[in-house]
């Protein structure tokens, strides 16, 4: 037992559109797109205790016994047989073919003339219509032609066409569920169950069921279903959907897990450390089941030409009879009518652009990556310009040490003081010095009587000596006094864009600390492949210009504007959209919010609560910004399948319509030809689903030195793991 | 008519091997609880179902190799005999899938016994299951026409044969024939139940696969023998 979203097809999880059915199966209320979703859920589904299930396969049994005793025996007129001698006989064959061919009719037809009726009655005329009226017309003439006893009849015609009809719908229903598999268990994270362990007994619960603190178990190919610690066993798991990377990660007791990863070769015993329906893996699937059930600016042109379509093939039906009844016999002309009436049945190009985005939000939520709506992946694939913020989203977001300029001092000296002040600090940067030091495995020098000055710095006792750590106004303050080398280097520094700290002891300054936030190791790479893939990169930051500059030209960016205010940022954005169309913003959601919301495609990394909010439509997971490239490559990908399969659709129905209106295709092959154009729709979508997993090349590895290193060095990688400073 | 008449044996000594499977469905069929005349009726319902599907499939692969041979008609202007090109290669391809498909029967080529018969078969059969117990008088039809789409050997080397007929109507009547064959079997399984014993089977099976090899080997002939005439003279030439 599932649950899906109210809006979503309960058989191939497309969203249900104005053709939408309703039926019961085993109990439960199920919704459906079409007839064929319809048939192929309860072949697939339905118990063999439930009566709905066995009736609908009795009914497609017996139409399909009776149609095809009709082909044969017409297959025996056509040869001629009752010919000559035997002419007798026709009118009885007729007579018995009309007492076949009616409960055929209503048996098959049952469903379209429902339909149809639904429809008109709500004045809209649909597909279905053309298949009621044609096949209507092929009954009805072939009724007189029997009671006239003229030599024709076309009940094997009207018949098959309907057969084909349904097969193909069939088919075409079992085709796109299978290319939907993939999207089965982003859609049913809550309602699956999970193994919990209760005193020794196990029992299957919901995975919204589940607390705080419960123990479940996980088998080996099993989803882990909430986040938690590992109590027992020995496993790895594969945590590709919350962080992106496809790769085997060890899992023993005491390591944490994350809802949604695989667990992939022991069993694992793990202790739930929250909610169920709490963890990022329900909200990816939240989100995605609402991505799926809304339409997307293509899918709403293709439904609008679909409603226009109808009208005009029953008038284009309506002439070719009339044109070919001059030329022919009425009974031919009929059947050439028939033939464009079946053709022209539009289904594939309602087809074409749902199945594409569906499999493309799919593909990205199985990488962690968000997509809000159908919309959004088409507007990422026609950007033109990305604007990227600075801090947070190119870089870090937290400070580090980058340099150390002294007066004499030896760095360890330096850095062992600051230390064994700052570990007093609850000052942000204080981190920095901290962790710097024990990177290189100093002890902080042991100091008394610390005090803090708000806005200045941190003041303290080692050996008998007084000691201070924080900016020059504070220094100013002791009135210690500042080599003025050093002083020409500090300013310089925070002309630049850094963040100086002096540390002093013994009634001078000894050093100068810069902290500088450092750019992600993968912006640079990222930035590259974004330029190869012909999109314009832009840094819209609110910080200092030097700091912008410095981060812009190591990650390799060239377009750059700095000491932006949110507002400003708006406008700059603005600036671009005559040049560019279609602007993208990434962000960090947080400071960005109006900026990612007023851009055509606002992309934040890391949380998926921007998403609801709908500040940003397309949501990166955390630290997954070496992703983007790969992201708009899928993007670009779905676009061109909407666009081929749309051109195919299109393309193939004006083809078949002239042949048929020309009297070269037979109503029957119509139908087939019909049937297979919605299936090469499906395999030319199937290729979404086998698109590749984002590189991994992309990543360097990240060092885990901790080396301060100096300016003129160039920019370190961050090595904090711990708190950082937000500095935005 | 000899050649139909072979038809029917070789359809009659095949329906041994449909014991196993499509045998299992009949007996499944059970007895109607109304008596026996009911019974025989569900059974006939079931039977006549079956067989409409292999008529079908007769026509549809007789019309396909109608056209394939009608498409390009081309005389071989050497040979000069009653066979054009298309229909050699119709008659081999169908005799090579006859002589697989027979040698099966003994039990050799299983690996292509795996393809022919995994083609989607097991989720149509278990789908199927819910029709066996459904009380409706028409179930059994219905029941009959999904079986006979089920994969099976034995069908598709008949359904070769009718193709290399090239002609809708020879199709149909050769699969006609061999459905009639299977008729006195898969009758006496729903009536009878298992009354025959496994040897009397496999023995079934071996003369239905000397049927299927000499049908084979017949088709073949007509394909690759300069003068085919002579073959076409034998009592089973179609037609």
């Amino acid at each position: 037992m599932t649950e899906r979203g109210d809006n979503l097809c309960s058989h191939c999880l497309l969203p249900i559109g104005l053709r939408a059915m309703q039926r019961t199966v085993n109990g439960e209320d199920c919704a459906f797109c079409c007839y064929g979703c319809c048939i192929a859920f309860q072949v697939k589904h339905g118990k063999s205790e439930e009566w709905e299930a066995a009736w609908l396969l009795i009914r497609l049994g017996v139409g399909a016994f009776l149609t095809m005793n009709i082909m044969l025996i017409s297959l025996v007129l056509y040869a001629g047989t009752f010919s000559g001698a035997d002419a007798w006989l026709l009118p009885w064959i007729h007579l018995l073919l009309w007492i076949f061919a009616t409960p055929a009719l209503v048996i098959l037809g049952e469903p379209y003339l429902r339909e149809t009726w639904s429809h008109a009655a709500q004045g809209r005329v649909t597909s279905s219509a053309l298949v009621v009226l044609g096949v209507g017309a092929a009954y009805a003439y072939s009724i007189f032609a029997t009671i006239e006893g003229s030599e024709q009849v076309y009940f094997d015609t009207a018949t098959m066409v309907l057969m084909l009809f349904t097969i193909g719908s069939y088919i075409e229903a079992a085709g796109r569920a299978k290319a939907a598999r993939d999207l089965e268990p982003l859609l049913a994270a809550e309602s699956e169950c999970a193994t919990v362990v209760d005193e020794g007994t196990e029992s299957r619960r919901p995975v919204r069921d589940i607390g705080a603190g419960m123990l479940v178990r996980v088998k080996p190919g099993e989803r882990v279903p909430v986040d938690g610690v590992v109590i027992e066993g020995l496993s790895h798991t594969d945590e590709a959907v919350i962080t992106g990377e496809s790769r085997q990660v060890a899992k023993r007791v005491g390591s944490a897990v994350i809802a949604g990863s695989i667990n992939l070769d022991g069993p694992l015993l793990i202790q739930s450390s929250g909610a169920g329906s709490a963890t990022r893996w329900a909200q990816i699937c939240r989100s995605v089941r609402d991505a799926l059930s809304r339409r997307s600016p293509i899918q709403r042109i293709a439904d609008r030409v679909v409603g226009v379509s109808v009208p005009f093939v029953l008038i284009l039906g309506g002439l070719t009879v009339a044109y070919w009844a001059q030329l022919m016999p009425f009974d031919q002309a009929l059947l050439v009518g028939l033939a464009v009436l079946v053709v022209a049945c539009p289904c594939a190009v309602g087809l074409a652009a749902p199945l594409a985005t569906s499999l493309g939000i799919g593909r990205l939520a199985r990488c962690g990556c968000l997509v809000r709506d159908p919309g959004t992946l088409e507007a990422l694939a026609r950007t033109r310009l990305l604007a990227f913020d600075k801090t947070g989203t190119l870089t870090s977001g937290r400070s580090r040490i980058v340099g150390i300029e002294s007066d004499g001092a030896g760095t360890d000296e330096v850095l062992a003081r600051a230390a064994g002040l700052e570990r007093h600090s609850e000052h942000g940067l204080a981190q920095a010095i901290i962790m710097a030091a024990a990177a290189r495995g100093l002890e902080p020098v042991v100091t008394s009587d610390v005090r803090a000055v708000p806005g200045r710095g941190i003041l303290g006792n080692a050996d008998g000596q007084p000691m201070a750590a924080g900016n020059s106004a504070l220094m100013g303050d002791l009135g210690w006094s500042l080599a003025p080398a050093l002083r020409e280097r500090a300013r310089s520094l925070e002309a630049s864009g850094h963040s100086v700290i002096y540390v002093g002891w013994a009634g001078r300054v000894h050093a100068v600390l810069s902290l500088d936030d450092t750019p992600l190791p993968e912006a640079h790479s990222m930035i590259e492949a974004l330029r190869s893939l012909g999109l314009h990169v832009t840094l819209l930051t609110g910080d200092l210009a030097p700091a912008a500059r410095r981060v812009a030209a190591v990650i390799g960016i060239e377009d750059m504007q700095a000491c932006l205010s949110p507002e400003t940022k708006r406008a700059a954005l603005d600036q671009y959209r005559p040049s560019y169309e279609v602007v993208a913003m990434v962000g960090d959601g947080l400071n960005d919010g109006p900026v990612l919301a007023d851009a055509d495609v606002g992309i934040a990394v890391g949380s998926a609560t921007d998403l609801a909010r709908e500040t940003a439509s397309l949501v990166l997971p955390p630290g997954g910004l070496w992703m983007l490239p790969w992201v708009i490559a899928v993007a670009r990908k779905v676009r061109r399948t909407i666009l081929t399969n749309l051109l195919w659709a299109f393309g193939y129905n004006l083809v078949a319509l002239t042949l048929a209106a020309l009297g070269v295709l037979q109503p029957v092959l119509a139908a087939a030809v019909m049937a297979s154009s919605s299936l090469l729709l499906i395999i030319n979508s199937l290729q979404l689903s086998r698109l590749p997993d984002p590189a991994l090349s992309v990543i360097p590895e990240r060092p885990l030195s901790a080396e301060p290193d100096s300016v003129s060095r160039g920019l370190g990688m961050p090595v904090m793991a711990g708190p950082a400073i937000e500095r935005s | 008519m000899t050649y139909y008449l072979v038809i029917f044996a070789a359809g009659f000594a095949g329906s041994f091997h449909c014991i196993g499977m499509c045998g299992g469905f009949a007996c499944a069929l059970g007895h109607d609880p109304r008596g026996r005349t009911a019974t025989v009726e569900r059974h006939l319902l079931y039977n006549a179902g079956r067989l409409t599907t292999y008529c079908f499939l007769g026509g549809i692969a007789g019309a396909l190799g109608a056209v394939l041979c009608t498409s390009r008609g081309i005389e071989v202007p050497v040979l000069n005999g009653p066979l054009d090109t298309a229909q050699r290669f119709l008659a081999i391809a169908a005799g090579l899938l006859m002589i697989a498909m027979a040698l099966q029967f003994f039990g050799l080529l299983q690996g292509f016994h795996r393809v022919a018969v995994g083609f989607g078969g097991s989720t149509l059969a278990v789908s199927l299951r819910s029709l066996l117990k459904s009380p409706s008088p028409a179930a059994p039809v219905a029941f009959g026409v999904f079986n006979g789409f089920l994969p099976c050997p034995l069908v598709y080397a008949f359904a070769a044969q009718a193709a290399s007929t090239a002609g809708a109507l020879p199709g149909f009547l050769v699969m006609l024939s061999f459905g009639l064959g299977t008729f006195p079997a898969m009758l006496m399984m729903g009536g009878v139940g298992r009354m025959l014993a496994p040897a009397w089977r496999q023995r079934g099976v071996w003369l239905a696969g000397s049927f299927i090899l000499v049908l084979g080997l017949i088709t073949l002939s007509r394909g690759v023998l300069p003068f085919a005439a002579h073959v076409h003279a034998l009592p089973w030439g179609p037609g």
